[in-house]
C-alpha cells in the first residue's frame, strides 16, 4: 500500500501535468532560423535559435486557461503574462499577449507559432 | 594475354577510380558549391594587390576566425586602424564591421579587396583575375551559370561565412541540450554575475551573446582614443564613440578585444567593465549603463571569466 501510495505521488510530481512541458519549435524561417522554447518540468525555460541559447528564465504556466506568467534574463527583470492558444491537437501554440511592457519580446512572442518536438 | 587482361583489369580499376575522386571533388551547383567556392576564395591572396593577403590572412580560422593582433597588417604591411573582429556567427547579424556600414554580408565581403590599408584591389582588377584563372573562372560559370562579377563574388564568399556557425560549447550543451554536467560552478556562478551584477546580458543579449546594437562603452576621449566610429556612417552626433557590440562566442581566443585592441585579456576587459573611469577617466558620450562602477568581487570576476570561456565551441578545444 506505501509502495503504491509512493508511486502515485512521484507521478503527481514527475508526470507534465500540462500540455506544455517540452520543447517547442518553430518551422525554419525564410533565412532558415528555427527559434524554440523547451518548457523543463522544473518551471524553467530555455529559448534557443539554430540551437544557440539565447534566453533563460523561469515560468508558471496555469493548464485551467493556458496562462503562462514568465520573467527572462532578456528584459530587465520584466514579468510577462501570456495566453497560449493550442491547436492541431495541442501539438501547435502560439503566444497572445496579456500583459508584457517589454516591447521587443512582445513583438517576437506575437510572431511565434512553435510545434511540439517529439 | 592473361598478363594483357590484368593489366587491363587493373587500368580500368585506376580510371574509374580517378573519376569517382575528380567528380566528388568537383565544385556543383548548389549553396553548399557557392560556400566551397567562398572558401577558396576566402584563403587565396589572388584577391590582394601584391598576392600576400587573403580573407585568412586576418581572420586566422585558429582563431575563431579573428586576429591576435591590435590591428591587422594589409598589403605592403600596412596597418589597419581596427582589431579584425570575428567572421564567424554572423547569420543573425543585420549589419557589419565595428561601425556597421555594411548591411549585407555580400557587401561586407567585397570592402577588404578594395580597402587601401587591406587588400587593396579595385574590384574591376579582382574580377579581370578571377576570370583570367581557368579554374574559378570554371568553377563561377558551373556554380552561378557566368562569369565572375561582384555580386556572385560577394555572393560565395559570404555563403561560406554563413557556415561558420558555432553551437557546440559548454555552455550550449548546459542550456540547450539540458547537460547540467557540461558547465562547472564557476561558470553557473559567472552566468548569474553575467545577467545581474555585471549588466552583461543588456547588450549581450542573444543568440550569439549580442543585441547586434551600436553602443559607447567609454573607449572614446577625443584625444588619444579618437575613433568616433558609428557617428561617422549616421552622422550623428549621438553616435559618437559607438561601436557595433560583438558576439561573445568563442570570445576566449579572440584576444585581442575592443574595437581598437586596447585590452589583450578577459581580465582586463572584465576590469574595465568593472570601473571604465579607472581607465579612461574622460570618455565622451559613454552609455549611462557604464556610469557607476559594477563592484564585482575577485570571486564574481573570476567566475565571469570561467562563463566566457565556456563559450568556446568545442573545436576549438584542447
Amino acid at each position: 500500500m506505501k509502495i503504491l501510495f509512493l508511486s502515485f505521488t512521484l507521478l503527481f510530481f514527475f508526470t507534465p501535468n500540462d500540455t506544455l512541458t517540452g520543447r517547442w519549435e518553430s518551422r525554419p524561417s525564410e533565412k532558415g532560423n528555427v527559434t524554440g522554447v523547451f518548457f523543463k518540468p522544473d518551471h524553467s525555460l530555455e529559448g534557443y535559435v539554430n540551437k544557440k541559447p539565447f534566453t533563460t528564465g523561469t515560468y508558471d504556466f496555469d493548464p485551467k486557461d493556458s496562462i503562462i506568467s514568465f520573467v527572462d534574463n532578456g528584459c530587465n527583470g520584466v514579468r510577462a503574462v501570456y495566453k497560449i492558444l493550442f491547436f492541431s491537437n495541442s501539438d501547435s501554440l502560439r503566444f497572445r499577449a496579456i500583459s508584457d511592457s517589454c516591447t521587443e519580446r512582445k513583438n517576437g512572442m506575437e510572431r511565434l507559432i512553435l510545434g511540439r518536438v517529439k | 594475354m592473361i598478363f594483357m587482361k590484368k593489366r587491363f583489369i587493373i587500368s580500368a580499376i585506376i580510371t574509374i577510380t580517378a573519376f569517382a575522386f575528380v567528380q566528388s571533388t568537383v565544385i556543383t551547383n548548389g549553396p553548399a558549391a557557392k560556400a566551397t567556392l567562398g572558401r577558396l576564395l576566402f584563403s587565396d591572396p589572388i584577391l590582394s594587390k601584391d598576392h600576400t593577403i587573403s580573407c585568412a590572412s586576418c581572420h586566422k580560422p585558429r582563431f575563431a576566425f579573428a586576429d591576435t593582433s591590435a590591428v591587422s597588417k594589409g598589403v605592403a604591411g600596412k596597418k589597419g586602424t581596427r582589431n579584425t573582429p570575428t567572421a564567424m556567427n554572423l547569420l543573425l547579424s543585420n549589419s557589419f564591421f565595428w561601425d556597421g556600414r555594411a548591411g549585407t554580408l555580400e557587401e561586407q565581403a567585397l570592402a577588404p579587396i578594395e580597402n587601401p590599408k587591406e587588400m587593396n584591389l579595385s574590384l574591376d582588377e579582382a574580377l579581370h583575375r578571377l576570370k583570367d584563372n581557368e579554374k574559378y573562372n570554371g568553377y563561377f560559370k558551373e556554380i552561378f551559370n557566368s562569369e565572375p562579377t561582384k555580386e556572385n563574388l560577394g555572393a560565395a564568399i559570404a555563403a561560406f561565412e554563413r557556415t561558420l556557425e558555432t553551437s557546440d560549447s559548454p555552455f550550449d550543451n548546459w542550456k540547450f541540450s539540458n547537460d547540467s554536467t557540461a558547465v562547472s560552478s564557476a561558470v553557473r556562478r559567472g552566468f548569474v554575475v553575467f545577467n545581474a551584477k555585471g549588466k552583461c546580458v543588456q547588450c549581450h543579449f542573444g543568440a550569439d551573446l549580442t543585441a547586434n546594437e551600436f553602443r559607447n562603452i567609454g573607449l572614446f576621449n577625443g584625444k588619444n582614443l579618437d575613433d568616433s566610429g558609428r557617428s561617422v556612417i549616421t552622422g550623428k552626433a549621438g553616435d559618437i564613440g559607438k561601436f557595433k557590440t560583438p558576439s561573445l562566442r568563442n570570445i576566449a581566443i579572440t584576444a585581442p578585444y575592443m574595437h581598437n585592441g586596447l585590452f589583450k585579456t578577459l581580465e582586463q576587459v572584465i576590469d574595465f567593465y568593472n570601473d571604465t573611469k579607472k581607465i579612461v577617466p574622460n570618455a565622451i558620450n559613454k552609455d549611462s549603463l557604464l556610469e557607476k562602477p559594477l563592484g564585482l568581487t575577485k570571486q564574481e570576476k573570476t567566475d565571469l571569466k570561467a562563463f566566457l570561456i565556456s563559450l568556446t565551441d568545442k573545436r576549438f578545444r584542447n
